[in-house]
């Protein structure tokens, strides 16, 4: 049983999209490490709050985790990142498979460069030649295979 | 034959006396009605302007953000977030409007709205985002943003004591002509310290439920935005994302909220995306060079 299980985790790895550096996180709040990435899976466990995790794959609203050896999924949401751990900054920074990196000087975007704007006539006709036909919109959609769903509006939620 | 005259000239000169004052009195009133109508405030008027009025003001405000950080030069990726951009907004509250998007040319991680359906995301947040539904969350919490008039909302209140005649002269001039008017300098500044200080926490709470919910129904993983937050949960001492901090709520805070509000509620949704191959094949491929500018006319002519 064990083995399937790590075989089972092993190919849910292998995903599409599912590859990603490790990176550090923290149980925001209790919750439970699952078999799989569905609430319906088997549960390995509980999960406490603040408990340190490594995230080793993302796959919709879950998170592959390792928790004190142990391998299963967890809900994104009930998990926060270490500060170490911030951000896929530097792998971020390089342009896909070139590995160039872009940042030759850095471009902030602070509160002095927003106060002393001006309305930049020309780039502003610049934007407004872009844009998106609805039928364009929807080629992108039926290209990239995107289903559409009936979703409610969302109420706020209680906060325990 | 004396006497009329002697009885006249009295009569004249009080006359006279009389009519200076009125003349006086009248130009007084005059003075005071064109005050009153000069006077006139906005107070609400702002929430009732038409869509046509609320995309001048984006347009003036989103060439204020450009004149910050102008557009990165890569076609495919302007027309790429274009086109993904507007599948979200069609199923956003407002599909019909003349949607913009793009990215501008900062390493810091941010993004705008402006009324009308301005969207513009830094270069910096493109680059961080894990996958296309990350991107796909942003881009619909930007657009919830104008789907509930949040900046115009917020607006409103800095600008309520503005001349109303001088909002009407605004608005009669084509985008950017006017911005040196009393009304356009005042919504050029209120705009700049609404976008220095950032809306209501409220706001931003809103945006989130609506985003996840466009991004579902769009046919992306809601979770993207989760993921962005997340993100955040570990960088609040950047440099690159202080001025992010600064004007939004806690991401700590929005994701607690966004996990209380989803629960387990898009579980059951079939077919979410995470990436699509065209989104994979545009980050894999390097930023396509600038294209050369057309070349000037001999005689420039500017369409006023």
């Amino acid at each position: 049983m064990n083995n399937l299980r790590a075989i089972l985790f092993a190919a849910a790895l292998l995903l599409p999209g599912a590859a990603l550096a490790s990176e550090r996180g923290m149980t925001i709040r209790a919750g439970d490490l699952y078999a799989e990435p569905y609430v319906d899976a088997a549960k390995l466990g509980p999960l406490a709050a603040n408990q340190p995790i490594t995230i080793v794959a993302r796959k919709g609203g879950w998170l592959a985790i390792d928790v004190g050896g142990k391998r299963g999924w967890v809900r994104m949401l009930i998990v926060r990142l270490e500060s170490a751990a911030a951000a896929p900054s530097t792998a971020a920074l390089r342009t896909g498979s070139t590995g160039r990196t872009i940042a030759t000087g850095i471009k902030g975007l602070d509160e002095g460069s927003i106060r002393d704007a001006a309305i930049d006539q020309a780039q502003l006709a610049r934007l407004e030649a872009l844009g998106a036909s609805e039928s364009e919109a929807r080629a992108l959609a039926a290209q990239g295979g995107l289903q559409e769903n009936q979703v409610a509006a969302l109420k706020p939620g209680k906060l325990k | 034959m004396i006497r009329p005259a002697r009885l006249l000239w009295p009569l004249l000169a009080a006359s006279a006396l009389i009519a200076a004052p009125a003349a006086a009195q009248f130009g007084v009133l005059n003075d005071i009605v064109n005050k009153a109508q000069s006077a006139q405030k906005i107070g609400e008027g702002l929430r009732k302007i038409t869509e046509q009025e609320e995309i001048k003001i984006g347009g003036d405000l989103a060439g204020m953000l450009l004149g910050a950080a102008p557009l990165v030069e890569d076609p495919a990726k302007q027309a790429y977030v274009n086109r993904l951009g507007r599948w979200l907004a069609l199923h956003s509250a407002r599909p019909a409007l003349p949607w913009k998007f793009c990215i501008i040319d900062s390493d810091d991680f941010n993004a705008f709205s402006t009324p009308g359906g301005y969207v513009l995301i830094s270069r910096g947040l493109f680059e961080r985002m894990r996958s296309e539904a990350e991107l796909a969350g942003v881009l619909s919490h930007e657009i919830a943003h104008v789907e509930r008039k949040h900046h115009l909302e917020a607006l409103q209140r800095g600008l309520r004591d503005q001349s109303l005649s001088e909002m009407r002269r605004y608005f009669s001039v084509s985008t950017g002509n006017s911005i040196a008017d009393q009304f356009g300098s005042a919504l050029l500044t209120a705009g700049k310290d609404l976008y220095i200080k950032g809306l209501d926490p409220s706001s931003e709470y809103e945006a989130d439920r609506i985003g996840v919910v466009i991004a579902a129904r769009s046919g992306y993983s809601p979770y993207g935005l989760g993921g962005v937050l997340q993100t955040l949960t570990a960088t609040t001492d950047e440099r690159a994302y202080a001025m992010h901090s600064r004007t939004h709520p806690l991401p700590l805070d929005r994701l607690v909220r966004l996990d209380a509000a989803m629960g387990s509620r898009f579980e059951a949704l079939p077919g979410l995306v995470d990436d699509t191959p065209g989104f994979l094949e545009l980050r894999r491929s390097a930023p396509s060079p600038a294209p050369v500018p057309p070349p000037k006319p001999a005689k420039q002519k500017r369409a006023r």
